[in-house]
């Protein structure tokens, strides 16, 4: 009896603890200045980060092993479709382990903004990605606003965060 | 931006950010009375919410001085990266690799991976935009660093879209005598009319 109840214990407490860590979006890259990068596009042409600056970017990181990642892209198709003639950028870049598998994913969804292949996984790294799917929030000066470790893409605190970066001109060259 | 550059001006900013405000506190205190100015010069205040003649002048003199501040802060930007340049990579070891594309009818530039003496220095993608920028006349400094007085090899990989859009990839290496001074080493990527190809040559800037 003892046994099951310490058993059952350590299963909340566990189960507790991941449920914490999940809901905890990772925050070490916020108000820093985004690590840029430059990653081939599934579609062909290569992207650089700080080509963007003096607009906001959103990066979305992605896997095709993650059940939640399509209806996240889905969702930041929706926002680009909304907010891409005031300027927003919207990059998807895959955390992936097979290339190939990516390229298909990415084929299979197609999305209006660009998704890139992270081969070597050093984009990941340098934003410190720790679940999937994280979306990143960067503002027109370059600067990491919002890091989000969840799917809630459709929340309307995400459309919230959005316009208050495109009304910032703060960091408009 | 370089990090060390950067940090020194995150460190800046305080300083100048205290500059302005000290600057428009000071504008602020003499554009409102003293609390115990005497009643007929209170009386006479309204007369100095009507805009001043010179009042202008005030924002014209503090925006000048604003401008002043941001070419200060420029002016130190780049005094401060020629010397980082001077203590990263100093003349008698400096070697640099600089890249320019001419024409490019038949090679689209998708990235370059350097090797010097065999080891992996650079890898660089270019995206249209860059590239548009190398077309244009540009010479980009891909790679700038330390070697030793002495023979060495660099060996530079070209990859990109070839003639009918077919995947390119071809190499060009030069050994190259490093002596005392800095060394500058261009890739040109040109293209070969007669046999319908880019041709990739390494040019040593004596």
């Amino acid at each position: 009896m003892p046994i099951t109840l310490i058993a059952a214990c350590t299963l909340y407490l566990a189960g507790a603890l991941s449920a914490a860590a999940a809901a905890t979006a990772p925050t070490g890259l916020v108000s820093q200045p985004a690590p840029d990068f430059a990653l081939p596009a599934a579609g062909g042409s290569n992207v650089r980060l700080s080509e963007y600056l003096g607009q906001p970017v959103l990066l979305s990181f992605w896997s095709s092993r993650c059940s939640l990642c399509a209806a996240q892209l889905a969702a930041l198709d929706r926002f680009y479709a909304t907010y891409r003639s005031s300027g927003l950028v919207v990059l998807g870049v895959s955390v992936e382990d097979d290339p190939q598998r990516a390229l298909d994913y990415a084929h299979a969804h197609k999305t209006s903004f660009p998704l890139l292949l992270d081969r070597a996984k050093s984009v990941s790294r340098a934003f410190a990605i720790e679940r999937l799917p994280t979306t990143v929030l960067i503002d027109r000066s370059g600067i990491v606003r919002y890091l989000h470790g969840d799917d809630r893409a459709g929340d309307p605190s995400y459309v919230a965060q959005i316009r208050a970066l495109l009304d910032d001109r703060v960091g408009t060259p | 931006m370089n990090k060390m550059t950067h940090c020194l001006l995150r460190a800046l900013w305080p300083l100048v950010l205290a500059s302005l405000a000290t600057t428009s506190l000071a504008a602020d205190a003499a554009a409102v009375p003293a609390p115990d100015a005497p009643a007929d010069e209170a009386a006479a205040a309204p007369a100095a919410t009507v805009p001043a003649p010179d009042a202008g002048a005030g924002t014209r003199s503090l925006d000048e001085q604003i401008q002043g501040l941001k070419k200060d802060v420029i002016d130190l930007n780049k005094d401060l990266f020629m010397l980082e340049e001077e203590l990263l990579f100093p003349a008698n070891t400096q070697v640099a690799v600089f890249v320019s594309m001419d024409v490019g009818d038949f090679f689209a530039l998708d990235s370059i991976t350097l090797k010097i003496d065999n080891h992996d220095v650079g890898n660089y993608l270019y995206t249209p935009r860059e590239v548009s920028a190398l077309l244009k006349g540009g010479v980009q400094r891909l790679y700038v660093g330390n070697l030793k007085a002495g023979e060495h090899e660099l060996v530079a990989f070209f990859n990109g879209k070839g003639p009918h859009e077919r995947d390119y990839r071809r190499a060009a290496n030069v050994r190259f005598e490093k002596g005392v001074g800095a060394k500058y080493l261009e890739l040109k990527i040109t293209d070969h009319e007669r046999a319908q190809q880019p041709e990739f040559e390494i040019k040593d800037w004596e």
